[in-house]
């Protein structure tokens, strides 16, 4: 009966996001979270798991239930590849582990969304297109894919992500907007639903989205 | 205050009443449709469409802050409605864009600043999620049974007033509608998307788990197309019915555990749409809720052996049925707002309180058998429980039974509309006739009814007339008639021992 929502949020912890980004990044999660507290449709369903990712992907925080939840320290960074692919091949196991699916006579779990946040390219190219592949063979509502700075490229994200959107700026106050937004897309669902098609809620000004 | 603050602060001049409307034009909270700014002093709230407004859209809202408001505040008794609607007050244009200024919510709507949630508003969904309400809302915010219903009372008597005006909400949700179950308070936000047949379609079809089964059925069909059902009255009174069962049992009317599909989307079409099924009906038990192991915060509410919808008493019962089994995919049958007015006024006549202080709900609905307990707690009532049965009389002479039943307990009172047949506890009713007229007291191990004001009064039984300021004893058969007007009527007492 109970279904549950799984979030799963990828944090690029290469070098490049050393000093404000990063702390601007852990600002921005926190918020998420206090956010979603409050509100009464995520605390029913959501269940939040994070991974970093820079030389290697790790699980920072295994999915867990928004109600206990409390975002772990991410550790200070050093300066190190952007292995975004591992990262998904990483969060597709967690996927294949977490995820209830829906069977002859049973609803599964909601399906899981993703936010994946980076500020570069991806170093690991080629399990990296291995995993872009990959990943069509999974069931997501969303994966919002996040180019963050000036030196982020939109491209990669978008072999796998249903949604880009760039910041421009990597101020915390950039952040903050975009997971305001991004807490927005998770409560969506219990908004009312127009006579058409279903759209994001339209992002703030500092969020441009890509495709 | 900063001064890049202050330089957000804009002000306009609405077209509807050449008054100044203020407000901080940064940040806005987002909803389905609007963007919410809040004036300075957060005394109101002002609201702009994300989309430009057609001349039918601006239309609308000026009626709505124009006639439609005049027509249900400005009458006679319309001090009744206001607590029970945010309405728009004015229209403001700014930016190239259409607004619409709300009052803001009134304090009780908000979580108590010492709770966990303190500053949250109290929209519907805290309380309709078992699991919420199990796990996130404070004690002290969780009301009792009484609340509940008075909630489930005020909103079936907000819907009315809209559907007497001609008006559809078209977008009724616990979204929609705050609650507050600690003074039984609900009041309907998000009043702009009315509908008004031929006049102005809706403009969205509503909210997941309150779209009407054939809305559903038909939301893939272009909106232009005749066979595709919009929302209207009578789905808003499926909407009704949904929130009334939500708030009084924690559970999803249509959500069980009937399986159609791998997609969501195309299980949310089954299970909303054509297929949807009653998850207690009463003999198609295929969408009955499974409860399984990881279910432990959602129980006991989901739990429909341990809760079932019977437990509200027989008049909501039958218009449970009315609204899930019969009236389901047949929208004519579906219980009116004024149906569920009328039950819930009766229903609140027939709780009792729980004597355990620790049980969660606090009052029951008495279910009708000589051997009454609680549900919610399993405790018993013991003692004897005076029943008054109503009857009242067309022709001075024979009295037909009301169906209408009042189950006493220690300080109850005794209202006018008990008394006179022709009295309802509505927005007609007036002061002089809210006031009690009597009560009931368990005294020196008797029932007795003290009178106050009833100036006819008489025990049939005895053949006595009892005065303001002095008592009777409820005993076995006690034939009372409260009022020798002609509406006036009897009541009839039963003693239940337990």
């Amino acid at each position: 009966m109970m279904r549950k929502l799984p979030i799963y949020i990828l944090i690029d912890t290469s070098g490049s996001m050393r000093g404000e980004p990063i702390e601007a990044v852990k600002v921005g999660l926190q918020a998420l979270v206090a956010a979603l507290k409050r509100d009464p449709y995520a605390l029913e369903t959501v269940y939040i798991s994070v991974i970093t990712f820079d030389r290697e992907a790790k699980v920072l925080l295994p999915l867990t239930e928004l109600t206990v939840l409390s975002i772990p320290e991410i550790p200070p960074l050093e300066s190190s590849p952007t292995n975004l692919g591992e990262a998904l091949e990483l969060m597709l196991k967690l996927y294949d582990k977490d995820v209830v699916k829906s069977s002859k006579d049973t609803k599964g779990d909601w399906m899981p969304l993703a936010v994946v946040m980076t500020d570069g390219s991806p170093s690991d190219t080629l399990l990296f297109d291995r995993m872009c592949q990959k990943i069509k063979g999974y069931v997501f509502s969303r994966i919002i894919g996040c180019a963050a700075g000036p030196k982020a490229k939109t491209e990669p994200l978008g072999k796998f992500s249903t949604d880009v959107v760039i910041l421009e700026t990597m101020d915390s106050n950039g952040f903050a907007k975009f997971w305001q937004w991004v807490s927005q897309t998770f409560s969506r669902h219990s908004q009312s639903s127009e006579l058409s098609v279903k759209d994001l809620p339209p992002p703030p000004p500092e969020i441009k989205i890509a495709i | 205050m900063s001064k890049a603050k202050s330089a957000n602060i804009v002000t306009v001049t609405s077209p509807t009443d050449g008054s100044t409307v203020r407000f901080v034009y940064e940040d806005p909270k987002q909803g389905g449709v609007k963007d919410v700014y809040f004036d300075p002093n957060k005394q109101y709230a002002v609201a702009f469409f994300r989309k430009k407004l057609d001349f039918n859209g601006k239309e609308r809202i000026n009626r709505l802050v124009g006639p439609y408001r005049q027509s249900i505040f400005e009458r006679e008794g319309g001090d009744y409605w206001k607590p029970l609607f945010r309405w728009p007050e004015k229209v403001v244009e700014y930016d190239g864009r259409t607004g619409i200024v709300l009052p803001f919510y009134e304090k009780h709507f908000f979580f108590g600043p010492k709770t966990s949630l303190a500053g949250a508003e109290k929209e519907g969904y805290w309380f309709a999620s078992a699991k919420n309400f199990n796990k996130s809302v404070p004690p002290e915010e969780k009301g009792a049974l009484l609340g509940f219903l008075q909630v489930c009372l005020n909103l079936s008597r907000a819907t009315k007033r809209l559907h007497a005006a001609g008006l559809a909400h078209s977008d009724l949700s616990y979204k929609n509608c705050l609650i507050d179950p600690t003074s039984g308070s609900a009041c309907i936000i998000d009043i702009d998307g009315l509908v008004v047949p031929s006049l102005f379609p809706p403009d969205v079809v509503g909210t997941r788990d309150f779209i009407a089964p054939e809305v559903v059925a038909t939301m893939h069909l272009r909106s232009d197309d005749k066979n595709r059902v919009l929302p209207t009255r009578s789905t808003d009174l499926h909407a009704l019915a949904v929130l009334i069962y939500i708030y009084l049992f924690h559970r999803h009317p249509l959500r069980g555990s009937k399986f159609y599909s791998v997609d969501t989307d195309v299980q949310e079409t089954h299970e909303m749409g054509q297929d949807a099924l009653f998850v207690e009906h009463p003999t198609d038990a295929s969408n009955r809720v499974r409860i399984e192991a990881n279910d432990q915060p959602f129980l006991p509410w989901i739990d429909t052996a341990k809760n079932p919808y019977k437990i509200m008493g027989p008049y909501l019962k039958e218009l449970f049925d009315q609204a899930f089994v019969k009236g389901l995919h047949q929208p004519n049958l579906r219980p009116t707002a004024d149906d569920w007015e009328n039950a819930l006024v009766k229903t609140l006549d027939m709780i009792q309180p729980c004597s355990n202080p620790k049980c969660v709900k606090k009052w029951f609905v008495f279910d009708n058998t000589s051997k009454p307990s609680c549900p919610y707690c399993g405790t018993p009532f013991s003692g004897i429980l005076p029943v008054l049965d109503f009857y009242s009389s067309r022709d001075g002479k024979s009295f037909r039974a009301d169906n209408h039943r009042l189950m006493v307990f220690p300080n109850q009172y005794l209202y006018q509309w008990h008394v006179d047949r022709n009295v309802f506890p509505n927005e007609r009713i007036t002061d002089e006739q809210k006031k009690a007229v009597g009560y009931f007291i368990f005294h020196q191990d008797k029932w007795l009814f003290v009178n106050q004001t009833l100036q006819t009064l008489k025990d049939l039984t005895r053949d006595k007339m009892i005065p303001p300021k002095s008592y009777v004893e409820l005993t076995e058969g006690l034939q009372l008639h409260l009022s020798n007007a002609p509406s006036g009527r009897l009541a009839r007492v039963i003693l239940v021992k337990a």
